[in-house]
């Protein structure tokens, strides 16, 4: 009986400390207030300033760009949600191209005065002026060098290299501003877990400093990637091995990430309903976003304006939030 | 006599609705394992959407529930709806059509 008695006491002990030491090492705690909720627009429907299905933003000093999915068109708006033009779609074809239509446009990029599109039907990159006017696209369906199968985010670095997160293709290529294949990282086609490896990767940003961030969808993290293209790390949950959960810096499936002016990583963790802030190292520093019953899907992307204004697709409710840091 | 009449207004009454299904092209409800988010949701909407014949397709995330929509001359067996599904990077648990008995 005392040993038994003894046993029990033991592994008691041992939980004790286990839950300690994950919650010490793996749950950590905010090291800023939340962000404050400061505007919303938007609802279902085809009108301008409505949405079906918002699943991209991009931000500029005074412009946001919105990927309108399923109404197949860029709506572009001032920082208040005042309605300013739309474009990709075939029932406002502007410049005439069949190739400036949208099919299904998912995360966006702002990089040299050009928006970059994610299309993810058409296994392209399309590229406009940020006035809406068709430049050209890159890549094609397949699963070779420079081809996509269903891209889902794009990023373009200081020196106009092309990132772009080849979701089904398992893969992140990059390409030179004219389109050619330069590297990939993953292996193509297939799914992993291990450092360098991806499991449905949806979106990529690069920082000021070379170094590229990639939202690896459902292995529930971030992985970083020196400007010679060497893993650097990665984080998620323990591990950054693919464990979802709710806590502070554990995701559940990221769907978009940005980079602000000073590094911090902004990263939209879906089934969380909620942006997650970290340093360029991937310290937690605070989360936000608007709570629903059971995941609603209220954070599907996410950008930062230079003055610290984060925009948020609301994928659930047709919506675009405006967030500000808190005091 | 009466029996035979029953089973000719039956078989008159089952014939038309063939050809009032026929007319409207089919509804399958189908449900996948894993539909985690819009990325994936979309790549099953992409496979079905190049398919000749396909109308529409809808996608109920939580419900995990694709329901595809076909032309009048346009129908789907149970391998040729999991081969899409499973192109697509998923797996079929099971369909149903509307209104048809199980």
């Amino acid at each position: 009986m005392k040993r038994l008695t003894y046993l029990v006491i033991s592994i008691s002990a041992i939980a004790v400390v286990f839950a300690a030491t994950v919650y010490v090492a793996w749950i950590p705690s905010p090291k800023e207030p939340p962000y404050e909720l400061v505007a919303k627009w938007g609802a279902k429907g085809v009108d301008p300033g409505q949405f079906n299905e918002p699943t991209g933003i991009a931000v500029t000093d005074d412009k946001v760009f919105v990927s309108d999915s399923r109404n197949r068109r860029i709506q572009v708006f001032d920082h208040n949600g005042q309605f300013i033009r739309q474009f990709g779609n075939p029932r406002n074809k502007q410049s005439g191209e069949e190739s400036a239509i949208l099919e299904r446009p998912m995360n966006l990029s702002i990089a040299n005065q050009q928006l970059y599109v994610a299309d993810y039907f058409s296994d392209t990159i399309k590229i406009y002026t940020l006035g809406g006017e068709f430049v050209r696209a890159v890549g094609q369906g397949g699963d070779g060098p420079a081809q996509f199968n269903a891209p889902g985010g794009v990023a373009v670095s200081g020196n106009g290299n092309i990132y772009v997160a080849d979701f089904v293709n398992q893969r992140i290529q990059q390409l030179d501003n004219n389109g050619q294949f330069i590297r990939q990282w993953g292996n193509t086609k297939t799914v992993g877990v291990w450092s360098g490896e991806f499991n449905y990767p949806t979106d990529v940003a690069v920082n000021n400093k070379g170094y590229l961030y990639v939202a690896d969808g459902y292995n529930d993290r971030i992985q970083v990637f020196s400007p010679q293209g060497n893993y650097v790390h990665k984080w998620g949950g323990p591990f950054g091995m693919n464990i979802f959960g709710s806590f502070n810096g554990w995701f559940a499936t990221v769907t978009g990430i940005a980079i602000d002016p000073q590094g911090h990583v902004f990263v939209a963790d879906f089934y969380n309903d909620r942006i997650q802030k970290f340093t360029e190292d991937g310290e937690f520093l605070t989360a936000f976003g608007i709570p629903g019953n059971s995941p609603t899907h209220t954070a599907i992307a996410v950008d930062v304006s230079s003055n610290g204004s984060v925009f948020v697709a609301d994928y659930a409710n047709h919506q675009i939030q405006k967030w500000r840091p808190g005091e | 006599m009466l029996k035979l009449n029953t089973l000719m207004i039956t078989l008159t009454l089952l014939y038309t609705r063939s050809l009032s299904a026929q007319a409207a092209g089919t509804q399958y409800d189908i449900r996948v394992d894993g539909l985690a988010c819009p990325f994936c949701a979309y790549g099953i909407e992409k496979k079905f959407v190049k398919t000749d014949g396909v109308k529409s397709v809808d996608i109920n995330i939580a419900k995990g529930l694709v329901i595809v929509k076909t032309g009048a001359d346009k129908s789907f067996t149970d391998s040729q709806l999991r081969e899409i599904i499973n192109d697509a990077g998923f797996t079929m648990k099971s369909y149903t059509i509307p209104g048809n008995p199980e």
